[in-house]
């Protein structure tokens, strides 16, 4: 116990005086925007979901209006922005799980061990300076996308609260896609646990539907979980039916802190377990 | 080419996809939690549209069974594609870091070797997630089984065609992997949806360029309403596609330099 309070100590020291993690995400940021081709194939495959969405929810609504059932809460244009601003959050998540894993299984992870910066600390500076330029790259990208799928603007600062709030969300999914990466310590194989956590984000998250139109019973599951305040609640705060901001921003910082205080614990597993494997 | 020869080269693939799947069952824990985990993933997937159909009944005409369909086919070919032809999703890096050398001085086919070479374990849970898709959706019955036989195959090599279509660009523009990847994933993607929420502008796209329709539109139309049209329609623009397919990349192995160069790991 008094070890990894120690040890939590000597991490929390190591994270104020930042310099060298700087140095490391700003070389990520640099490094990504060289690659184009990718940063552009994110922006296409976000642009076609959107389409793809937009058309479902259009089909949606023009049904709903000819048989003159009750429409969605919502109006179609508020759908769309949703989608927008959820769609954002996931799609500018860097890979740094696959990151972790390849180090891993190539063996990398042994000489990376040996620098005078924490692995993890450095994977997280890295993939945080890929998340700022995907964030930018993305959201700029999202407001075009949005004002031809939504055929509207939203509300500027409703907007600019979800982006706010979307910001938050995204580090707290990137502390658990590291953990996830580090699960490949034991699993070799991080995929499959990720692909079902990405799905729990997709599901109890409301990706591509607003919580609000769930069964009631999944809905008072979803938001039981942390997935709901990382998608659903800047999705919301966008189409201006959300909590207060504050809350919901408390809220993530809360699911922030567990999901560090996760990550530092597999960190220190994983590790051990490689020392006594011997790499 | 001659019969003997495609003889050989059929139970030259059939050998060697045997052998990687076998190597795949070795594995076993792994190959049960890829499998499994996939199968949970295409559930929670399939899960937005059980919401979204149970609040709004249909989509332009497409009810729940019709979507369980529409999945349980793209889940079934993409899965027996990715079971059979798991080296699909590295031919691009292949090619590019020069990689296909070892496979050019045996006297098989490259192709063959490149896309049977590796097998990913996750495909049988999308072939799980598949068959449970099209049991439960009601469309199929024991006269209708030739018929989604007949769709799945078409999938399936509509899949593989894609496949190697997208990372034959690496032939003629270098380093294309998330490109190649990007286009296939968008094939998957549009397989998905019902293809009537696209306007016409949007069909030739997803027939020719990304041929969704092909993996999933025609298939599922053969079991909702089928029709000797139909079926010929899909035969004949898998066999064109897939021979299409065949052609870019024959046509950019001539152009493939050889990958011999030197690492530096830094």
């Amino acid at each position: 116990m008094t070890r990894t309070a120690n040890a939590l100590f000597l991490q929390a020291f190591e994270l104020l005086s930042p310099g060298k993690y700087v140095a490391i995400a700003r070389t990520s940021f640099r490094h990504r925007l060289e690659e184009r081709s990718v940063l552009m194939g994110r922006v296409a495959f976000y642009g076609v979901l959107l389409m793809v969405f937009s058309k479902v929810w259009q089909t949606v609504f023009a049904a709903q209006t000819e048989a003159g059932s009750a429409a969605p809460a919502a109006a179609f244009g508020d759908y769309v922005w949703y989608l927008v601003v959820t769609e954002w959050i996931v799609l500018s998540q860097p890979s740094v799980h696959m990151d972790v894993q390849g180090d891993m299984q190539s063996g990398d992870i042994a000489h990376q061990l040996s620098r005078p910066v924490s692995y993890v600390g450095s994977k997280l500076a890295e993939a945080l300076g890929d998340l700022a330029l995907r964030l930018v790259v993305m959201g700029a990208a999202g407001l075009v996308f949005g004002r031809l799928f939504a055929d509207c603007w939203p509300e500027p600062e409703r907007l600019a609260l979800a982006a706010l709030v979307g910001l938050l969300s995204s580090l707290v999914m990137l502390l658990c896609l590291l953990s996830i990466g580090l699960c490949s310590f034991w699993l070799h194989d991080c995929m499959p646990v990720y692909m079902v956590w990405q799905k729990l984000v997709f599901v109890f998250g409301g990706l591509m539907l607003p919580l609000s139109i769930y069964p009631d019973w999944l809905q008072s599951i979803a938001r039981a979980t942390p997935f709901a305040a990382m998608l659903y609640g800047p999705g919301r705060l966008v189409i201006g039916e959300g909590d207060a901001p504050t809350a919901l921003a408390l809220q993530l910082i809360g699911w922030g802190v567990l999901a560090a205080l996760v990550t530092f614990l597999v960190e220190r597993r994983a590790l051990r377990r490689l020392v006594i494997d011997g790499g | 080419m001659s019969k003997s020869k495609l003889l050989g080269g059929t139970r030259f693939a059939i050998a060697l996809v045997s052998t990687t799947v076998r190597a795949s069952f070795a594995l076993r824990h792994a190959f049960w939690m890829s499998a499994a985990f996939m199968l949970i993933n295409n559930l929670l997937f399939f899960s937005t549209w059980w919401i979204l159909l149970g609040r709004f009944q249909h989509v332009q005409g497409w009810t729940l069974p019709d979507i369980m369909c529409l999945f349980g086919i793209s889940c079934t070919g993409y899965g027996v594609a990715v079971v059979l032809a798991g080296g699909l999703f590295d031919l691009a890096r292949k090619v590019h870091d020069g990689e296909l050398d070892t496979w050019l001085t045996q006297p098989k086919s490259v192709l063959v070797q490149a896309l049977g070479s590796r097998t990913h374990m996750s495909g049988w849970g999308d072939l799980a997630s598949g068959i449970g898709l099209l049991a439960l959706s009601g469309a199929v019955s024991w006269s209708s089984l030739p018929l989604l036989a007949i769709g799945v195959a078409c999938a399936c090599a509509t899949f593989v065609a894609c496949g190697v279509a997208a990372h034959s660009l690496a032939f003629w523009l270098g380093r294309t992997h998330e490109l190649s990847r990007a286009i296939f994933e968008f094939t998957v993607t549009f397989s998905l949806y019902p293809p009537s929420l696209f306007g016409p502008g949007l069909k030739w796209l997803l027939f020719i360029v990304l041929p969704a329709g092909f993996v999933s539109y025609l298939p599922v139309e053969l079991l909702r309403a089928p029709d000797v049209r139909t079926l010929l329609a899909c035969v004949t623009g898998t066999a064109a596609y897939f021979g299409a397919a065949l052609w870019l990349f024959h046509r950019g192995l001539r152009r493939y330099a050889s990958g011999s160069r030197f690492y530096a790991r830094v």
